[in-house]
Formats: C-alpha cells, sequence, structure tokens
C-alpha cells in the first residue's frame, strides 16, 4: 500500500504536525510505501500532484489556523481537488489529523468538517478525522512510543488511526486532550509566552500592547 | 468605522460599492499578501501587528476600531476562500496570547474592549447543504474567539443577490 504523509504546516522545522507524522509513521507497517510531502506553499508541484493521486491513503496533518484550515493549505487543497476529481482513482482514503493550540481537541471538529466536505469535491473517501488538543505539547511527541504519561491520549488516538489506515476503512472521529489538568496547561502555556517575549527583548506587560 | 474583507473582482465590487453606507476600511486583494508562517511573531516580537511586512500587517488594529466586520467570500469546503482565510489568519494579533475558560473552553483572552458586529456572506453557485452547515458552525467559533456578535450570516449563489437582499445594507 502506498501512504502518502501531508505535513501542511508552514513551518520548515519542528512543527507539531511533523511530530505527529513521525509518531504516526512509527505505527503504520514496514510493508507500506511512505511518501512524505510537505506543503509549505500555497502551490503543488505537477509532479507532487501525480504521485499523491497515485496513493492508496492520503493522510493529512495540519495545525488550526482561525478555527479552519491555514489557508496556505486551503490554496493547496483547492488545486488538488481539481486534480483528483478528475483522476480516474477515486479510491483514495483521506485521514486528516488537526492539532490545536487549546487545550481541548474537539475545537478541531470544523476544520475536521471542512476537510469531509473537500473529499466529497475531491471524489475521494473519507477515512478518519483526529483532533488533537494541546498543540503546544506535540514536542514530547517523539519516537519514543510513551504509553503512560501525558501524551497517551494521543499514542492511542494515532494508534487507532494507523489501524484504520493499514485497513483502509472509515472510522469515527477521535478528540483528544492532554494528559494534564487544564489549568496546568493554561499556566504553562502563559509562562511559555512570557519566556518567549524575554527572550525577544520584550517585557510581560509588552504582551498587552495596544496599537 | 466598518471593516469590509472580500475576494471580489474589481467589477463585481464596484458593482456591489453602491449598497454600502457610512466610514469604511477595506481589505481586498492586491496579490502580494503572504501567508501567516505560525511565528507568533504578532504576540511575542512586536505584539499587536502582524511582523510579515506587506499591505496586511495591521489587521488587528482595524479589528480593534471597527463597529462592524463585513466578509464577503466565496464558500470553500464551508469555510472562507483562501484569501478571506488568509485575512483572518493574519488577524490573530487582534487577540491576546493568554487563555481564558469560555463556553467551557480554553480561548485567547482579548487584547483591547472592543465589541463589533460580524456580518458574512457566503457566495457561490453550488453551495451544499453541509457546506452551508460546517459555515454556519464556523462563524459561530469565530465570532466565540473575535468575542464578537453575529449580525447576518447569508448564503447568495452569486454576488448581484447581495444587492436584492431586502433589509441588508452593507
Amino acid at each position: 500500500m502506498r501512504i502518502a504523509l501531508v505535513n501542511g504546516s508552514p513551518k520548515f522545522k519542528n512543527s507539531a504536525s511533523g511530530n505527529i507524522l513521525n509518531s504516526l509513521k512509527l505505527k503504520l507497517q514496514d510493508k507500506n510505501i511512505i511518501e512524505e510531502y510537505s506543503f509549505r506553499t500555497t502551490e503543488i508541484s505537477n509532479d507532487d500532484l501525480d504521485h499523491i493521486s497515485k496513493c492508496n491513503v492520503i493522510v493529512f496533518a495540519f495545525p488550526l489556523y482561525v478555527d479552519g484550515i491555514p489557508s496556505h493549505l486551503l490554496r493547496c487543497l483547492y488545486q488538488m481537488e481539481k486534480y483528483l476529481s478528475s483522476n480516474i482513482n477515486s479510491e483514495i482514503y483521506v485521514y486528516t489529523i488537526v492539532n490545536i493550540g487549546f487545550y481541548e481537541g474537539k475545537q478541531a471538529a470544523i476544520a475536521i468538517e471542512m476537510m469531509k466536505n473537500w473529499a466529497e469535491k475531491a471524489n475521494v473517501k473519507w477515512g478518519q478525522g483526529i483532533g488533537i488538543g494541546g498543540g503546544g505539547m506535540m514536542s514530547m511527541l517523539d519516537k519514543s512510543t510513551d504509553r503512560q504519561g501525558p501524551m497517551k491520549s494521543v499514542h492511542n488516538a494515532l494508534t487507532d488511526a494507523a489501524n484504520s489506515i493499514l485497513s483502509c476503512k472509515s472510522s469515527d472521529e477521535i478528540y483528544t486532550s492532554p494528559g494534564i489538568p487544564r489549568i496546568a496547561y493554561k499556566i504553562g502555556g502563559e509562562m511559555g509566552w512570557r519566556q518567549a517575549a524575554k527572550k525577544n527583548g520584550l517585557k510581560t506587560e509588552d504582551l498587552f500592547i495596544k496599537k | 468605522m466598518k471593516l469590509l474583507i472580500h475576494d471580489l473582482s474589481k467589477e463585481d465590487f464596484n458593482d456591489l460599492l453602491g449598497t454600502i453606507e457610512g466610514e469604511i476600511k477595506i481589505i481586498d486583494d492586491n496579490s502580494t499578501i503572504h501567508n501567516c508562517i505560525g511565528c507568533f511573531g504578532c504576540w511575542i516580537k512586536k505584539p499587536g501587528e502582524c511582523v510579515i511586512a506587506d499591505d496586511y500587517s495591521n489587521m488587528g488594529e482595524y479589528l480593534s476600531k471597527c463597529n462592524e466586520l463585513i466578509i464577503v467570500s466565496k464558500c470553500f469546503y464551508g469555510g472562507y476562500s483562501p484569501f478571506v482565510k488568509n485575512i483572518m489568519d493574519r488577524s490573530i494579533s487582534y487577540i491576546h496570547p493568554y487563555f481564558e475558560v469560555r463556553n467551557n473552553e480554553l480561548h485567547h483572552r482579548q487584547r483591547y474592549e472592543n465589541h463589533f458586529e460580524m456580518s458574512v456572506y457566503f457566495y457561490g453557485e453550488n453551495i451544499s447543504s453541509k457546506e452551508k452547515t460546517t459555515a454556519e458552525k464556523l462563524v459561530k467559533a469565530n465570532a466565540l474567539n473575535l468575542i464578537c456578535d453575529i449580525k447576518n450570516l447569508i448564503f447568495v449563489k452569486d454576488i448581484n443577490s447581495i444587492k436584492e437582499l431586502e433589509g441588508v445594507t452593507l
């Protein structure tokens, strides 16, 4: 089976989407051909479109931007829709993993619904959507298999997705939140913003600047 | 001030212009926009302003000064068109990086005290019922995150239909 993993983050490196796809990749069997793509810009090359259209499965991973799909990826998806809808291979299954900065993975539900609508227009089959909350913690999701810590729910969701992918079946959506209390995520996140601002020579009160 | 974000051609926009009343700031596509790169510079480098140097770096400030946000967008998969979504993505300097709980979910705090109304006009020949349902959820979610009220959410087949809507003035 040929599986395309599409990283829809605009970042060159260290993206949460990349961490998620690396973790998923380990859960897919070795006998499959895994092709990796990065859609950082607003256009896909014809070569990439051609290769992707010949895959059995496409897995998108991207960050939630303002309740939806990041605009650069939206442009790519439109290009893909036009290409795939005229493609004879309508047996492609599409899976989507959305990571979000908020605690609750459920807040990715609208973006997943948009991807379902896209799949219908692109004439491909819908596989499954996964919404992962606590995107700020995805750097913890490295190649280790932490099955007990705060990333447990993410590992479980990715294992479920891998099983669906390997059997090319449609499954219910899964939404996860990190395995720490919401208040701890809030406090940790806000501390992170203050530290990042300080590294840029700003003070905490500068975070509140109004234009 | 009204803030109008649209993805229309000049011809279509000029046709629509006659229906707009009052002071208005118009955001349209001059083909120079860059996409958000997820750097959060608008929160931690130059708070309140996007660090990407193009004509669209002050969206947060514009939102802070508007009393009505009007969006005219072709509907894509139950969401905005790529250009309009690009503008939304580049607008997060309007909010603050800190979190607060609203609707029993984490959302970002307000940077400004401003409160505005939002009107969204989706157009497109073949907007499916599923896409309409998604779009309704999207606009509600946007209103929750931007802390604004929804004034209008309207779907039309073509842009000229907006002019014919009774009781609607852009």
